[in-house]
């Protein structure tokens, strides 16, 4: 009796064993995270189901992460600081890219083979650290310049055109605010500085890692800014708490003549039932002075695989497919992101895909200019956004403000370890 | 007899021990290792997003890092200077209230309602509730001080390093007075009524009597209350993070965001661990002080 009931648990377990052990070597799991918000997340899930199809025995599990970018950041640093195996396939924002490869924490992926000569240039520059390509872009997004074309024949050509043309428009009482742009502490005003030391000749970071942010354009730049605030009034001193959505609001009221913000903006701002501006703008790069040269930010997404995945090459299969043309028109179509693959930019497809016409996109394409590439560009940009708020809120002059924040971010270099003693102040 | 006296305590004093032990675990794992545990962090150069440098031991390094940082100095001046000047006022805000409830017969049970309604609110709703009503855009007090004339057109309280303090101050200040009002108010009723009858007697006016009888034996109140709001005040946090988020620059940045911002954001643990480390002495130091100071009050009235 007792005999034949432990033959039974025995035989339970066998059998138990069996299966689960079985299922494990059939069903290879990987498991990706990014962001995943509405129809985003639809969209994704999509493409994990299709990748999951062509690859019969594997499953691909979302991880939906927080759509705030600081939280998502602090989520991944804890999980592959812990060593942690997943998420196999990592959404890196752009800008976290040089950060994880510089910890190690995502592979390299130049063993693979990827047709690296098809993406947008600004944005694989941001995809390498040290000459290593760790990531892939995925999608980019562009800062631009959207304006009025029932206020103005052609978008200006220079930032002292865009200058005189908004405080004319104010002055006529045409429009309410010039410019409008996001000026509050946060990630956006890196975005529009950066912009503007473009039009002005001026960086942050030259091509050694140099810290050249307190130099002569950059110094006219940020002057520019201050003075577009303050001494010529053309755009409204409360910027220096908007975000983009603010910025939106108010372009989209009618109350401003030109504004810098993301293409997101032109799908919501040609709905006509709620948009008064539908169908009188349209969008430009951000203008440069003679000496500097038009400039978009460089935003947008990339893919990385975890440096401890457990199955690096179907990481990598998830990768290629993800950021295959396929995949990218679709995201183009149903989400507004933009390609990461330059040949896409001459389809038809792409081009019906998109609210904003695509020879306007093109443009910006040349424009487009990554945020500095380093792995402490979250302080770098930190100390910057702390500096420039004080500038433009008139508690030190650009020139005061831009000194400190060079010293800080070299001393920041030297700390890192990424700049030798004699770059410090 | 005294022998059989001298074993019941003893059993005692060990059973009190034993009774006493759960509570001193729990300070033990819930207080004062995490603040060793920090204590410790903070003599460490230990940068989550830099792993290549390692966790060396750097000594007191990131305290003087901290002393040579001007944003962590001016984050202590402003913290110190937020309590010094919003304590007193929810004081004696507070007491007003108190002394409303105290008195007033009729409505009573309405007055304390309205009076507590901001405590009973969350923090950080409370805060954007206030951010919303300085907004230069939309927010009712930015409107109404434009159609009187006060402030000018483009006025905008959040972009101005002084002004950005005054819809901080009123959220806490607003958030807070009831919590002083409550403490207060127990005070007054333990004061005796007939102490203030017999004075009546004498010819005492109210104010004479708020003097010399109601200030004084309130007095174990209010430095409790005090205490109270000056640890709440020297920690402040969730209203300037919501609120101005720091700003502009860092002109209303607490010591307590930016220890947060070090820590959560820039994910330098060392560093940051070393400002939480220096939040905590500071809020020790006053407790210490205060109690050295006024505390033997409380007790002395006893002896």
């Amino acid at each position: 009796m007792s005999c034949s009931l432990r033959l039974c648990v025995v035989l339970v377990l066998v059998t138990v064993c069996s299966t689960s052990c079985g299922e494990r070597a059939l069903v290879t799991r990987l498991t990706f995270s990014g962001s995943a918000l509405g129809p985003e997340a639809e969209l994704v899930q999509r493409q994990l189901v299709r990748f999951g199809e062509r690859h019969p025995g594997v499953e691909v599990e979302l991880r939906v992460t927080p759509d705030a970018a600081d939280q998502r950041h602090q989520l991944y640093v804890q999980w592959l600081n812990a060593r942690a195996p997943d998420p196999d396939v990592l959404q890196l924002d752009i800008i976290w890219t040089a950060e994880f490869a510089g910890a190690g924490w995502i592979l390299p992926l130049d063993a693979f083979a990827l047709d690296v000569d098809d993406f947008v240039p600004a944005a694989l520059a941001a995809s390498r650290w040290r000459g290593a390509l760790y990531a892939v872009p995925w999608f980019i997004d562009l800062g631009l310049l959207y304006w009025r074309t029932d206020l103005l024949p052609s978008p200006p050509r220079t930032l002292s055109e865009l200058r005189e043309a908004a405080r004319r428009l104010q002055e006529t009482g045409r429009t309410r605010f010039g410019l409008v742009w996001q000026g509050a502490r946060y990630e956006g005003l890196t975005t529009v500085f950066l912009e503007h030391l473009g039009a002005f000749g001026g960086g942050i970071l030259d091509a050694q890692g140099h810290v050249i942010v307190d130099e002569p354009a950059a110094i006219r730049a940020l002057t520019f800014m201050c003075d577009a605030l303050g001494r010529d009034g053309f755009v409204p001193l409360s910027v220096l708490t908007w975000q983009e959505e603010q910025t939106r609001f108010a372009f989209q009221n009618g109350d401003a003549a030109f504004m810098r913000n993301w293409p997101y903006a032109s799908g919501l701002m040609q709905d006509r039932a709620r948009s008064p501006v539908a169908d009188r703008f349209a969008v430009a790069p951000f203008p440069a002075e003679d000496e500097g040269r038009p400039t978009a930010a460089l935003g947008g997404a990339q893919l990385a695989v975890n440096a401890r995945s457990a199955n690096p090459a179907l990481a990598w299969a998830l990768v290629r497919f993800l950021v295959a043309p396929e995949q990218m028109l679709e995201r183009a179509q149903l989400v507004t992101q933009l390609p990461s693959r330059r040949s896409l930019y001459d389809t038809n497809a792409l081009a019906q895909a998109l609210p904003i016409p695509i020879e306007q996109i093109t443009q910006l394409l040349d424009a487009a200019v990554p945020r500095p590439v380093t792995p402490v560009y979250s302080e770098l940009s930190e100390i910057l956004q702390v500096r420039l708020h004080r500038a433009l809120s008139g508690q030190q002059t650009p020139a005061a403000a831009l000194r400190e924040a060079a010293r800080e971010i070299r001393t920041l270099l030297v700390r890192s370890g990424l700049a030798s003693e004699e770059q410090a102040p | 007899m005294s022998r059989h006296v001298a074993a019941i305590e003893q059993e005692e004093r060990l059973l009190a021990r034993w009774l006493v032990a759960p509570a001193l675990l729990f300070i033990l794992v819930g207080s004062l290792v995490p603040i060793a545990a920090t204590g410790w962090e903070a003599l460490h150069g230990h940068d989550l997003r830099l792993p290549w440098l390692g966790r060396p031991f750097v000594g007191v390094a990131n305290f003087v890092e901290a002393i040579q940082d001007p944003r962590f100095t001016s984050a202590l001046l402003h913290t110190v200077t937020f309590a010094v000047v919003t304590v007193p006022l929810e004081i004696a805000l507070g007491l007003a209230l108190a002394l409303i409830m105290h008195t007033a017969h009729r409505g009573r049970a309405l007055i304390r309602l309205a009076t507590l309604l901001p405590w009973a609110i969350p923090t950080v709703v409370a805060a954007l509730v206030w951010r919303f009503m300085f907004d230069a855009q939309a927010g009712i007090v930015t409107a109404l001080l434009r159609t009187l004339d006060v402030v000018g057109e483009s006025f905008d309280w959040f972009v101005h390093p002084l002004a950005a303090w005054v819809p901080i101050g009123a959220a806490d200040i607003w958030k807070t007075t009831p919590f002083v009002a409550i403490l207060l108010l127990a005070g007054l009723q333990t004061i005796d009524p007939a102490l203030h009858e017999a004075a009546r007697m004498d010819g005492a006016g109210g104010v004479r009597r708020l003097v010399t009888i109601t200030l004084p034996l309130l007095r174990p109140a209010l430095v409790v209350a005090a205490a109270f709001r000056m640890l709440d005040a020297l920690r402040m946090f969730d209203v300037a993070y919501v609120v101005t988020g720091g700003g502009p620059g860092t002109a209303t940045e607490p010591l307590s965001l930016y220890a947060f911002i070090v820590l959560m954001q820039r994910l330098r643990f060392g560093y940051g661990s070393a400002l939480s480390v220096t939040v905590f002495l500071l809020t020790f130091a006053f407790a210490l002080m205060w109690v050295r100071a006024l505390g033997r009050s409380l007790v002395g009235d006893r002896t």
